[in-house]
């Protein structure tokens, strides 16, 4: 009763739980224009999972797996799947596990070559979005939504879903453990030095730590400025995190307003929606990118923006300690993975079609 | 410049009950020239220039004006043969308006209250002092009371002006006017005597340096005979110039810590405008801006002082958790203490002493150990205190009022420090502090650092700014706009992100 009470003059307020506020980038998250100014690696249209393999460093983009090249080796396709891949890992063993749009998991190479998993305890895996091998015979899998495929990923923020989950499958028996549900869009996996599973939870804009054995899942870095996606190791012992679109007040504030939204979704394409978006803008028909900032025909970098690029680096502790950016005026935007490789930090921005490389050397962290 | 003296202290000498406070000083103002007394709070400036203006009489020694022996016995008899003092804390009423306070003692029997206005408003223009002639002066602002003070010695067509630290809570365009304005009353043949803890506006502004020491005159000389290091080394008799002025470099800044405090889009009327940022454990987060920019707002919203818009007013999280202060002492119980920029007012019980106002700073954080209070653990306390910060006082009942402003200072942040903070805001920390006290506070603000602490540190003084943050926040309008690392942080990018 109390509880319902406070949320209501909380909403009347527009305060506690209704707030309307975003954190600021700023400290560790300083802006800056390292993404922006890095090395265009390969031009594909919306790279993504990027997963380093004996030293070669794939990636997607739509239904095709490429292997990024370098000096004179040329980027080339690897694989060709019927279906866009939303998820990709790679085990100990070489094997490559896809996640693919239409729904399922299936395993290329190693040991268990050919299986495929579409659904756990009756459960349909509708949207694969992220995959980790702990092992050659154990794979953990992030299911985002229950409810929407991996692209409807804006129809499942405006929704207020949380019906994403988190699966263990034991590939050699085929049994999955569910390790966590009710997650609001699982969208980045990785293992922490106790062997405890790190999730970014996108709607939620924060990280989360589930036991291997399943289990309440702990908050360790909450209230990020943007929407979290895939998570990928650091040699420190830290973890690279890439923020796929930025948190901004007209979003939480449209996130609170359930009728509005019914309408906007009835009436409006996806596109040009108020809502966060993977691209910089291209038409004035989409709503405040830019804002009123626009100066003699010059978009402001710190312009309110709906598309951002953003990865961040996490200790050990997952302290944000360095940030790496591409502004409202930028282009390399809708970072939804990056990995570290040879002291360089790869990024592949889907919004901007690009796979960009910065030199940590070279780059005051 | 004529060198003809105005004004001539010989052997003068001021005891306060047999403590001397300005012992055989000689001192020369020459007509028509800016001179500048500097030195430590305790020093004997103030004491000195007192005298001069009649607020006290001298104990031993004489002043002579215009050759002639003189001795004021109160400041309207100072006046009156031409002598004005502006004092450092106004003498202003507050309930009057600005116009009122300006022809205050001058009216006639009669007055019409348009014309005074228009004659003030006509007044304070050629000063280019940009005060509303109409408004109560309990409404404005410490700038904007400084300026009505300084307008009503001006008007007063004195011969001599003496400015007991005129440009403290001036900003820097303001500073430009009030030099100006010290520029056009000397070439009008004033003299003026500038009392200052800013040395570069000393050795921009000023004909002639005098440094006092422990009530003693150490050096008096042309401004061109001094440099900064030269000043600070005749006001505390050893070299503070590098520890104080120093450039942080960058490569000592410390690692950012646990995000402890989140500001998100918090606003407050017309001042504090949708302003966001963070605050780090174990860091000095430097929080620059000009006066109006909403930095001391921002800080005592985020305190319990002041509060946010009852609509919409934004968000402070705390440890990730969202509070709301409607008191301060609900944020001192959080660990959040704020060291007010004016510590007269609301920094200390200025008629109790030392012990008592540290205890009441336990009071407030709910530390008290049971209804009847211990003496001799508030004795105790004080004691501890003393020796921690090193407050010069006589003994623990010394009465705050009685001590020099850097210690009156530090009384104030141990005041804080007692509620066993995690975040401690300082703001303008060494304000109308003396350099040797200035080098203590900063000490004490790094020390706080290393131990953890999240320490904010607002300043309008650039040079504090840059040596002492790990981090330097930068506000304009009511809003943080700007953020600089220490080593690329330089004056121009920091005054540019704050004006443009």
């Amino acid at each position: 009763m109390i509880g319902a009470l406070r949320s209501w003059w909380d909403n009347f307020r527009g305060a506690g739980e209704a707030a309307v506020t975003v954190p600021p980038m700023d400290g560790a998250l300083r802006p800056n224009r390292a993404i922006e100014d890095g090395d265009l690696l390969h031009a594909a249209a919306a790279p993504d999972n990027l997963t380093v393999v004996d030293e070669r460093l794939l990636f997607t983009a739509g239904h095709e797996i490429f292997e990024l090249g370098g000096g004179r080796k040329k980027t080339k396709p690897v694989a060709t799947f019927g279906s866009d891949i939303t998820a990709l890992a790679c085990s100990p063993d070489g094997a490559l596990a896809i996640g693919l749009a239409g729904g399922g998991i299936r395993l290329d190479g190693g040991a268990h070559d050919g299986k495929s998993f579409d659904a756990f305890d009756g459960k349909r895996l509708v949207c694969v979005t992220a995959l980790l091998f702990t092992s050659a015979d154990e794979l953990l899998i992030a299911n985002g939504s229950a409810k929407r495929s991996a692209a409807e990923w804006k129809h499942d923020l405006m929704e207020r879903n949380a019906s994403g989950s988190v699966w263990k499958l034991d590939l050699k028996s085929g049994k999955a453990t569910l390790l966590a549900d009710r997650l609001a869009w699982p969208y980045g996996l990785a293992l922490t030095p106790k062997g405890d599973v790190a999730v970014s939870e996108s709607w939620r804009h924060r990280i989360v730590v589930i036991p291997r054995q399943g289990g309440a899942p702990k908050p360790v870095l909450e209230d990020l400025p943007g929407y979290p996606a895939r998570l990928s190791p650091a040699p420190d012992g830290g973890l690279w995190l890439a923020i796929f679109a930025p948190r901004g007040q007209l979003t939480e504030f449209i996130l609170r307003e359930a009728e509005f939204r019914k309408r906007m979704m009835a009436d409006i394409a996806p596109d040009y929606w108020a809502a966060p978006s993977l691209k910089a803008s291209s038409t004035f028909l989409e709503p405040l990118q830019g804002g009123a900032q626009k100066h003699l025909g010059m978009l402001k970098p710190w312009a309110p923006t709906r598309s951002y690029g953003l990865v961040v680096n996490l200790d050990a502790k997952f302290h944000p300690t360095a940030s790496f950016h591409s502004r409202a005026d930028g282009t390399r935007h809708g970072i939804a993975s990056a990995v570290e490789q040879d002291g360089r930090l790869v990024i592949a921005s889907k919004g901007g079609d690009a796979v960009v490389g910065i030199d940590l050397k070279g780059e005051a962290r | 410049m004529s060198a003809e003296p105005l004004i001539e202290m010989r052997n003068a000498t001021k005891e306060y009950r047999g403590v001397p406070a300005v012992t055989n000083v000689n001192f020369v103002l020459n007509k028509g020239e800016i001179h500048a007394l500097l030195g430590e709070n305790g020093a004997g400036k103030s004491t000195l220039t007192k005298a001069m203006a009649g607020v006290t009489q001298l104990t031993g020694g004489e002043m002579l004006l215009d050759g002639k022996a003189v001795s004021f016995s109160t400041p309207a008899e100072a006046l009156a043969n031409g002598v004005a003092m502006v004092f450092q804390e106004t003498s202003l009423v507050p309930s009057m308006t600005v116009a009122q306070n300006l022809y205050l003692g001058d009216e006639n029997l009669f007055n019409r209250i348009r014309g005074l206005n228009i004659a003030a408003q006509t007044f304070l223009q050629s000063l280019n002092f940009n005060v509303n002639p109409t408004a109560i002066v309990s409404g404005l602002g410490a700038a904007h009371k400084q300026m009505v003070e300084i307008a009503r010695a001006v008007r007063k067509n004195v011969r001599v002006i003496i400015f007991d630290e005129p440009t403290a809570s001036l900003t820097p365009e303001e500073k430009h006017h009030f030099f100006s304005l010290v520029e056009r009353l000397k070439q009008r043949g004033v003299s003026i005597i500038f009392i200052t803890h800013n040395l570069e506006e000393a050795l921009q502004i000023a004909d002639r340096i005098t440094v006092l020491r422990d009530g003693e005159l150490v050096v008096s000389d042309a401004t061109s005979a001094f440099d900064r290091d030269k000043i600070i080394r005749a006001m505390v008799g050893r070299s503070l110039s590098n520890s104080l002025y120093r450039k942080h470099s960058g490569a000592g800044a410390r690692p950012t810590g646990d995000k402890v405090l989140s500001v998100q889009n918090l606003s407050m009327g017309n001042i504090v405008k949708n302003t966001s940022f963070s605050v780090y454990s174990g860091q000095i987060t430097g929080m620059f801006g000009l006066i109006g920019s909403g930095r001391t707002e921002t800080a005592k919203i985020v305190s319990g002082v002041f509060k946010r818009n009852f609509f919409n007013g934004g968000e402070v999280r705390l440890r990730d958790q969202s509070v709301r202060y409607r008191v301060p002492r609900q944020a001192v119980k959080d660990g959040i203490v704020y060291v007010t920029e004016d510590r007269k007012i609301e920094g200390f019980f200025e008629t109790m002493s030392i012990a008592e106002n540290l205890h009441m700073g336990q009071l407030a954080a709910g530390l008290e150990k049971g209804t009847v209070v211990s003496m001799s653990e508030m004795k105790a306390l004080a004691a501890e205190w003393t020796k921690a910060l090193g407050i010069k006082a006589i003994d623990h009942n010394a009465r705050v009022i009685e001590l020099s402003g850097g210690n009156q200072q530090k009384v104030v942040i141990s005041k804080s420090l007692v509620q066993k903070p995690q975040i401690v805001i300082f703001d303008e920390p060494t304000r109308g502090v003396d350099v040797g006290a200035i080098a203590e506070i900063h000490q004490l603000i790094n020390r706080l650092a290393d131990e953890g602490l999240a320490v904010v540190v607002i300043s309008s003084y650039l040079p504090e700014i840059l040596n002492i943050s790990d981090r330097i926040l930068v506000c304009r309008s009511g809003r943080v706009v700007e953020e600089f690392s220490p080593e690329e942080a330089t004056d121009e990018k920091i005054m540019f992100a704050a004006v443009h």
